[in-house]
């Protein structure tokens, strides 16, 4: 099986290359055959990394612990579904994973275009394509290589993290990975419209599923990881503003600010050359994100170590960005529009000023990310940021930015009228103001959190008014039920709603960040059998306490009784683990979620006589962050469902 | 250029004025010096610094020095250079013990150095945490019971 991997690894590589020059003889002679050879031999690279990752699946449920990588993550007590995702619990395997996915993306795009007719930028678009997939494939070959063996067959394997047997955790890297891989189809499509001069928004109609879609799996990505954080990790928080969660941020707020702007060049034709820019910088930092997390240049609590690896990425993020700079040059001439902004108060200007803010947002977290390798190249001495610096400087622009979430469907496109306006802002402007007064009747004076309500309820006011306003006309329109026509509205004018869903997802990740953040409770103390502590309205009674064998690692539990106003409510068992292979215990943390807060307990200690030491900490509207999030991606998904008619508004 | 226009770049340029600025009053009132065990005592940087001036520092947690009282969740223990083993300083972090952080491992803490008493006072205690185990497997239980 071993063998197997390596050559079915290798063949990919050949076959890949293959494709390379298949694709760019039939360039030269303007080959369609050729051309079509060319997509054969990279479906054939696709058959290869699949057999491959079953090579590779297929040794971890053997146990074959000759395999170095399968020997490092894995051992015989680890449970079967934890075995199988060890598959890209290292950096090995992801690279695979990450080549084996990619194939999978360029043969789901080869199967899509079956019908349509090769243009001028196909053979383009698949070489840009191959030629990605066979640095993954080199890297796999030739740099770090899964099916290393050790040598010998040890007893048993080192065994999988314990902090990485969590489900968030196994879902967390693939959909992130999703994310990063699916970038690269509009990018290939971009750079072949820029070498071939296609100037229209042709590509950008083509690859919009693809965009939205990489955008849902990094959205998800990233919130799956904040989760992991939150319920596996016992700090109390879900995003620390890490170099590694950074470096999933920094594409994410470029593809965020592409995905609009993609829009009005589809709507007006304008922001051609700014839309290539932002694609590629969103390809760009896709992978300059996995060279800062995988070549040991920053300090992360995530260590993957100095892997060797970082030197390659980096060429390969040059090659990407000095040859899409260059492409830009060239066929400048040929994308400068006619068109423009015409008004400073249009939709237009929204989304540029969105644009702006979306940006300085990605620079902002990308200096405070790579600050101390850049003073220490000016002065010498490292310095460095964290989360003060990331707080305070991207909280501001963040509501800005929510601020223009508000704004921009009040505005019409082209130029907006001042009646129009009124009439526009006035019920959302209203709604905000009565959420201001609201809150600061019920005690509410964080000046930061206060902004952020308001601007909440702000957004949200403009969502439902827009909403209300299309169901009562479409009503009258056609006679139907404010529900029979909600809902008709919701799916036929899906991609327009379902941008409105990631919004009103995004205001409600907003307050639940706000609220978590200004208002957050931290208690912690030390406890005998039958004894309390209190947090706000919360005290924890500690009732009994238990160890026991399960799978692979002993738990020691201690039962916590909820009470609020001297009645028991709830109840929540707080533990700590031992696994097999593991040097220290684990904290698991045990939440009690409602609506209104989170009740967030850890163990960090069990002391003699199963006296225990508690942290607790009550996280109020907390859940409203997964809530929020689990609608942008509803939105998101609502919004690339294909319509039969092939165009709609 | 039109005139639309150039209010939407006036707009633009603001915005960018207003941006640079966050950042460099952010760079300025929140960035702090990262050096190593070594460095810290004996750099004329490292010198320089005033006891209440935050600074992080990265080493190796020294094997047997480390004592947790998980009573009071204060954690103490020593830290010597990567390079230089010679230097050592303690540290004291009040709060729980991270999961990971054991003997050897890579920290990195953020806090104020009394160089008098060679004591770092951590606010911010992060540890590296190994994608992988490489020793024994030998399951412990010195943190429990």
């Amino acid at each position: 099986m071993i063998t197997f991997g390596i050559l079915a690894q290798f063949a990919a590589l050949v076959f890949t290359l293959l494709a390379m020059g298949l694709l760019l003889c039939g360039l030269g002679r303007n080959n369609v055959r050729l051309v079509q050879a060319g997509k054969r031999g990279l479906l054939s690279a696709t058959a290869a990394t699949t057999l491959a990752s079953i090579a590779l699946g297929y040794l971890f449920l053997t146990d074959n612990f000759q395999v170095e990588y399968v020997a490092s993550y894995s051992d015989r007590a680890l449970p079967l579904f934890y075995k199988l995702t060890a598959f890209w619990a290292g950096q090995k395997g992801s690279l695979l994973f990450w080549a084996w996915v990619l194939s999978l993306f360029i043969t789901l795009v080869i199967f899509n275009n079956r019908k349509e007719q090769d243009d001028r930028n196909t053979p383009y678009i698949y070489l840009v394509l191959a030629a990605t997939l066979g640095f993954f494939l080199f890297l796999l070959c030739a740099v770090s290589n899964p099916f290393d063996t050790l040598g010998f067959m040890p007893q048993d394997g080192n065994g999988l993290n314990p902090m990485l047997q969590n489900p968030g955790m196994v879902f967390h890297p693939p959909l992130l990975f999703f994310g990063y891989i699916g970038f690269t189809i509009p990018f290939a499509y971009a750079i072949a419209a820029m070498i071939t001069g296609n100037t229209d928004a042709d590509w950008i109609r083509k690859t919009r599923v693809w965009n939205v879609l990489s955008w849902i799996f990094l959205s998800i990505g990233i919130i799956l990881g904040g989760q992991w954080a939150y319920v596996e990790l016992g700090w109390g928080g879900y995003w620390a503003w890490d170099p590694v969660e950074n470096a999933s941020f920094i594409p994410w707020l470029v593809s965020t600010a592409f995905i609009h702007t993609a829009i009005i060049q589809e709507r007006r034709g304008i922001m051609k050359v700014w839309n290539m820019v932002l694609i590629l910088l969103t390809f760009t930092l896709c992978i300059f994100g996995t060279y800062l997390v995988r070549s040991g240049v920053l300090q992360s609590v995530h260590d993957f170590g100095a892997t060797g690896l970082g030197g390659y990425f980096l060429f390969f993020v040059a090659v990407v960005l000095i040859g899409g700079i260059y492409l830009l040059a060239e066929s400048y001439g040929e994308f400068k529009t006619p068109g423009s902004v015409e008004s400073y108060l249009s939709r237009e200007s929204t989304f540029l000023f969105n644009n702006v803010i979306l940006l300085a947002l990605a620079f902002a977290t990308l200096l405070g990310t790579v600050f101390p390798i850049i003073s220490e190249a000016v002065t010498g001495n490292k310095l460095t940021v964290g989360q003060p610096f990331f707080n305070q400087v991207n909280t501001p622009l963040f509501l800005i930015l929510v601020l223009l979430t508000g704004i921009c469907p009040l505005i019409g496109w082209r130029k907006a009228t001042a009646s129009n306006l009124r009439r526009n802002f006035l019920r959302p402007a209203a709604t905000a103001l009565l959420a201001a007064i609201i809150m600061v009747a019920f005690g509410i004076r964080e000046p930061y959190a206060l902004l952020a309500f308001t601007l909440a309820a702000f957004v949200g006011g403009t969502i439902v008014q827009e909403y209300v306003t299309a169901i009562r006309s479409r009503k009258k329109l056609t006679g139907e039920s404010s529900a029979s026509a909600g809902l008709k509205l919701l799916w036929r004018m899906r991609r327009r709603y379902g941008g409105h869903i990631v919004h009103f997802g995004l205001a409600m990740m907003v307050v639940g960040i706000a609220a978590s953040s200004a208002y957050k409770l931290e208690s912690q103390g030390t406890l005998n059998r039958g004894e309390t502590l209190a947090i706000g309205e919360f005290t924890l009674k500690y009732e009994d306490f238990r160890i026991y064998q399960k799978y692979n690692r002993t738990v020691y539990a201690a039962k916590l009784g909820i009470f609020r106003e001297g009645k028991r409510i709830d109840e929540l068992e707080a533990e700590r683990r031992n696994y097999i292979n593991a040097k220290q215990p684990t904290t698991e943390v045990a939440i009690r979620s409602t609506l209104i807060e989170d009740l967030y307990v850890t163990m960090p200690g069990i002391g003699r006589n199963n006296e225990i030491t508690l942290k607790v900490a009550v996280n109020p509207l907390l859940i409203w962050i997964w809530f929020g999030s689990g609608l942008m991606v509803l939105g998101g998904v609502l919004a690339i469902i294909p319509s039969r008619r092939k165009k709609h508004a | 250029m039109k005139k639309s226009n150039r209010k939407v770049l006036i707009a633009i340029l603001v915005i960018v004025i207003g941006v640079g600025f966050l950042i460099y009053r952010g760079l300025s009132s929140t960035s702090v010096y990262y050096m190593t065990v070594a460095e810290l005592k004996t750099s004329s940087l490292g010198q320089q610094l005033g006891p209440d001036q935050a600074v992080r520092v990265g080493g190796l947690v020294i094997n047997g020095s480390v004592d947790y009282n998980q009573r009071d969740l204060v954690l103490r223990f020593a830290l010597k250079d990567e390079g230089n083993p010679q230097q050592t300083i303690t540290a004291i972090y009040k709060g729980a013990r991270p999961d990971a952080f054991e003997p050897d491992i890579e920290a990195l803490l953020e806090g104020t150095y009394d160089r008098d008493q060679n004591l770092f006072q951590a606010k911010t205690l992060l540890v590296k945490c190994p994608s992988k185990y490489e020793s024994e497997p030998k399951p412990e239980k010195e943190n429990t019971q």
